[in-house]
């Protein structure tokens, strides 16, 4: 039963997504990302379109409620409590526009409602401090509420969605069956977060217990703060659809690494100024940045900010505040939009240039080049090399899960590089021949060291303390936006944390990287209509656990499994030791020299 | 600039030739280091040369430096000073006013040429304040190593001895490394580089010790610290000198003594080498043959035509000493760790 809910809330939770996609590939066409982001997540004409066919993935499972068409955003909700949840969701569709923004987090309460009596589909994501609030009430007074639930509780946020789950007593009576277990999912599960994802599941398992066993690795249960969004839903209205869009991007990885999730976020907040105009009474200078800020916090909650996307935001800001107040607001946007693309410009577009130019000298002929997963500016250099005639070899170090080293090396042999890939757990082997180590950078902090994709710091130190060899330089290139001026000691207390579910190698290592999966075609009739969503990495997980049957990973029941935590951790730090030398468009530096640069290229 | 008289008269009859130049100058002062000796030659070049405005003179000496670069065979040391002194002409000119450029080209040259001039004498004057920063480390009943031909360590170690107050009042002690190569290409059997030094010492009342190469790492046990010269100093904090001195850093390394480099700051120079190999000049150090290889060599005449690429004698090849072996840098701007060289490079160059 339980894999029946999951397949379902997955198949809604889809439904969901793709709409919202739809919605915004009409409205806004997004940078290059976009287009080809369009393609993958199956066009579905309309949104009601794309809803069936999620919901048909599972149609024997989902017993009467999976019919809903209106279900968009608060599914889960219906297809607990069943007989009630009809009415409901007419009334939901009804709505649908309108709510739709409010989102899933209505759900939870909408299944209150029926089994209680008509506490109604308030739907709306929930931020947390608000479901709290919301819940106590609830609990005083849920029937005579019912209909100003509706409308008041869509702002209780998803998050909240365990305790009020616990709080509810209608609830309870479902849980007995598998509605009981679907219910609480519901709430939780509608807003398609991803982190939520799980949490449902374990509770599910041990119904009773909401608390269950804490999945957090303690040691970094600091950084388990907020799960990533999963929808657009409870984004603040203010948010332009491109901002919407790039934010569940970047969630995904469809935009990925430092450099190139500068860039989109520059291009995205480019849109947004274009479309901006001035409210009465303020001016542009004051305005526009609280306007902006919306947008940052939108792209935040989708995925932790990147040094480089701090960078270019600060910059951003210092030039919005630099405007003159009595500027007419077209010329003023013209030069916000000017200094966008120029920043892109010099700072990355031309600092890549430069850096490769450099980083090339230091490549020779026979040279082995020893890499760790797919960096940009290495793969620039490493193009330019062999176009430059030098013969060398490149060994290709990758990681799981999100295997970037995969394209790289396939970019590589096509240029007709001589390319060795092996995972990390080769570093030993493959450091053997290497005479130079080259490593992109997700940022370099002030005290010198690296913050790299994890596993980074391996391969350096490996490199490093290669026993019985000549110690074989390790080369960061590194653009100086992504310099900060933070202090990094360890791995741990800075640090990002993804979604545990990935490790879970449920799918093709394929779905991860968005590479065409050969295999793909063989795989079951499910495959086709999840398709489209398997161009993005994260979704993917989720149904791979569930849906897919045959050779379920050991791991796939990790939640349930007592004792036992999966850690996916996105980032680690490289001491400064073991960095050589960092390439930089101002020229080549020793990782100590990082502050020094970094104040020079932000005051000037 | 008693130099630049000297050679005027010279350089106004035909093309100005700035290696010759150079060359010249090196040899008429013994005092004069290479970067010194390259920018007083870029300003003799300027001097005689008839450029009209600042693109034409900016591209004059970036050519010749070029040209300099390529026709001596270990240009490090030398392109610390023309570097340096290009980026000074430029800075120069962006600054704005009078000088800048849109004022008077005339005086902009006028202007340029005395301020090279007056970086040449600062330049010289950065000995003696090398000696000022330096004095302190070198203190009573301390044994001093060091090792090659260095001016600036020379300096140092002489000033600290006239500070004792003559003869009697010898308080420190310095083991010498003289190299086994002479230094004298045209006199093998010559003195080693360094007996001047060593005699120098000696007659103020330094007691000196002399020894090979190869009893360095014995030696080391009796020294407190090894303080060397450098002919350039890199972007991390490495430095490049004359060959050996790699090997007394790994030595003081191990043994724990501190490794003390003296060297004005216009030898920082804008190379970031990586290891012994990724100099950019050509020497073999490492020459491998067989017994048909000699025969061959020796039955060939050697091949002086100019084409061939500049190779640097044996003697005069250099190594690198990473920065992790060097305690501090003992400049005329301060005492500096290693890694606070790129920062004094960074305010040169921006």
């Amino acid at each position: 039963m339980k894999q029946h809910q999951r397949r379902r809330r997955l198949g809604l939770r889809r439904s969901v997504g793709r709409l919202w996609h739809h919605f915004f590939f009409r409205e806004s066409t997004l940078s290059p990302h976009h287009a080809t982001q369009g393609p993958a997540r199956r066009p579905s004409t309309t949104a009601i379109e794309s809803i069936k066919m999620a919901d048909s993935v599972d149609p024997a499972l989902t017993s009467p409620s999976t019919t809903a068409p209106s279900q968009a955003s608060p599914n889960p909700v219906a297809e607990n409590s069943p007989s009630q949840s009809l009415p409901i969701r007419d009334s939901k569709s009804a709505k649908q526009p309108a709510q739709s923004e409010k989102g899933t987090s209505k759900p939870k309460d909408a299944p209150a409602a029926s089994s209680t009596g008509g506490d109604g589909a308030s739907d709306k994501p929930l931020t947390p401090a608000q479901l709290k609030a919301k819940a106590k009430a609830e609990k005083a007074a849920r029937r005579a509420k019912e209909k100003a639930d509706r409308d008041g509780g869509a702002v209780a946020a998803g998050g909240s969605a365990p305790d009020a789950g616990q709080s509810r007593p209608p609830n309870t009576p479902k849980k007995d069956a598998a509605s009981g277990g679907a219910s609480q999912k519901g709430p939780k599960g509608a807003p398609p977060r991803r982190g939520s994802g799980p949490v449902t599941q374990a509770s599910t398992a041990v119904e009773p217990k909401k608390k269950k066993e804490d999945k957090s690795v303690s040691v970094f249960s600091h950084l388990y703060g907020q799960q990533r969004r999963t929808t657009v839903n409870g984004a603040a209205k203010e948010v332009h659809p491109a901002v919407l869009a790039l934010g569940l991007q970047l969630r995904d990885y469809v935009v990925c690494g430092s450099s190139a999730r500068c860039v989109a976020t520059l291009l995205a907040f480019k849109r947004v100024i274009e479309s901006y105009t001035t409210p009465l009474g303020t001016s542009l200078a004051r305005h526009l940045t609280t306007h902006l800020s919306h947008q940052i916090s939108y792209l935040s909650t989708c995925r932790p900010l990147a040094v480089s996307q701090g960078n270019a935001i600060r910059a951003l800001k210092l030039a919005i505040a630099g405007i003159d107040p009595s500027t007419p607001e077209s010329s003023a946007k013209a030069t916000l939009c000017d200094f966008i693309d120029n920043f892109i410009r010099e700072k990355i577009t031309v600092a890549d240039q430069v850096i490769a130019g450099s980083a090339v000298e230091k490549i020779e002929n026979g040279d082995v080049i020893v890499t760790f997963a797919g960096s940009n500016i290495v793969k620039q250099t490493l193009l330019q090399a062999h176009k430059e005639g030098k013969r060398f070899r490149v060994s290709i170090i990758d990681s799981r899960p999100l295997f970037e080293g995969k394209s790289l090396a396939r970019v590589l042999a096509n240029a007709g590089l001589d390319v060795q890939y092996s995972l990390v757990h080769a570093i030993s082997h493959a450091i053997k021949d290497a005479t130079k180590v080259f490593l992109g950078a997700h940022g370099m902090t002030s005290n010198g060291r690296l913050y790299s994709r994890v596993g980074t710091a391996l391969v350096a130190m490996s490199a490093k303390e290669r026993a019985g060899g000549v110690e074989v330089p390790v080369i960061v290139c590194c653009e100086t936006i992504k310099f900060s001026d933070r202090v990094a000691l360890d791995s741990i207390v800075v640090n990002e944390i993804a979604d545990a579910d990935e490790l879970v190698p449920a799918n093709p290592p394929q779905q991860v990287t968005g590479l065409p999966d050969p295999a793909a075609f063989t795989a079951p009739p499910v495959e086709p209509k999840k398709g489209g969503k398997g161009a993005s990495a994260a979704p993917t997980q989720d149904s791979s656990a569930s849906a897919r049957t045959p050779s379920p990973s050991p791991l796939a029941n990790w939640k349930d499994t007592p004792h036992l935590q999966l850690l996916n951790i996105m980032y680690d730090v490289t001491p400064a030791e073991y960095v050589d030398m960092v390439i930089t468009e101002m020229g080549s530096l020793p990782p100590s020299a990082v502050p020094i640069v970094h104040r020079m290229s932000t005051n000037i | 600039m008693a130099t630049t008289t000297e050679s005027t008269p010279a350089a106004g009859a035909k093309p100005f030739d700035i290696v010759a130049t150079y060359n010249e100058l090196l040899r008429s002062d013994p005092d004069l280091t290479m970067p010194i000796a390259a920018i007083e030659a870029l300003v003799l070049l300027l001097t005689h040369s008839p450029s009209s405005t600042i693109s034409e003179t900016l591209d004059l000496l970036a050519q010749s430096t070029a040209h300099l670069k390529k026709a001596i065979p270990n240009p490090i040391g030398l392109s610390a000073g023309t570097d340096l002194f290009q980026r000074y002409l430029i800075t120069t000119l962006q600054r704005p006013g009078q000088l800048g450029p849109a004022g008077d080209f005339k005086a902009i040259r006028t202007h340029l040429l005395s301020n090279g001039r007056l970086f040449i004498r600062r330049a010289k004057e950065s000995r003696e304040k090398i000696v000022a920063f330096g004095r302190g480390f070198i203190r009573d009943g301390c044994t001093v190593l060091t090792n090659g031909g260095s001016r600036a360590v020379a300096s140092l170690l002489q000033k600290a001895a006239d500070e004792e107050g003559g003869p009697s009042a010898v308080r420190f002690r310095v083991i010498y490394v003289l190299s086994s190569i002479s230094m004298n290409i045209e006199e093998p059997s010559g003195e080693p580089e360094g007996m001047e030094t060593v005699r120098a010492l000696r007659a103020k009342g330094v007691p000196v010790s002399t020894i090979p190469e190869s009893a360095v790492a014995y030696a080391l046990g009796k020294a407190d610290m090894v303080i060397v010269g450098a002919e350039g100093v890199v972007e991390n904090g490495g430095i490049v000198s004359r060959m050996g001195t790699y090997q007394i850093g790994l030595l003081a390394k191990a043994i724990g003594k501190p490794f003390y480099c003296v060297a004005e700051s216009h030898k920082f120079v804008r190379l970031y080498p990586l290891g012994q190999y990724d100099l950019p000049i050509e020497q073999h150090v490492i020459d491998f043959k067989s017994e048909e290889d000699i025969t061959e060599q020796s039955e060939q005449p050697v091949d002086t035509s100019a084409d061939r690429p500049i190779e640097l004698p044996l003697c005069d090849s250099v190594d690198f000493t990473p920065p992790h072996l060097i305690s501090a840098l003992i400049t005329d701007s301060g005492v500096l760790t290693p890694s606070a060289v790129s920062e004094e490079l960074i305010k040169i160059w921006f």
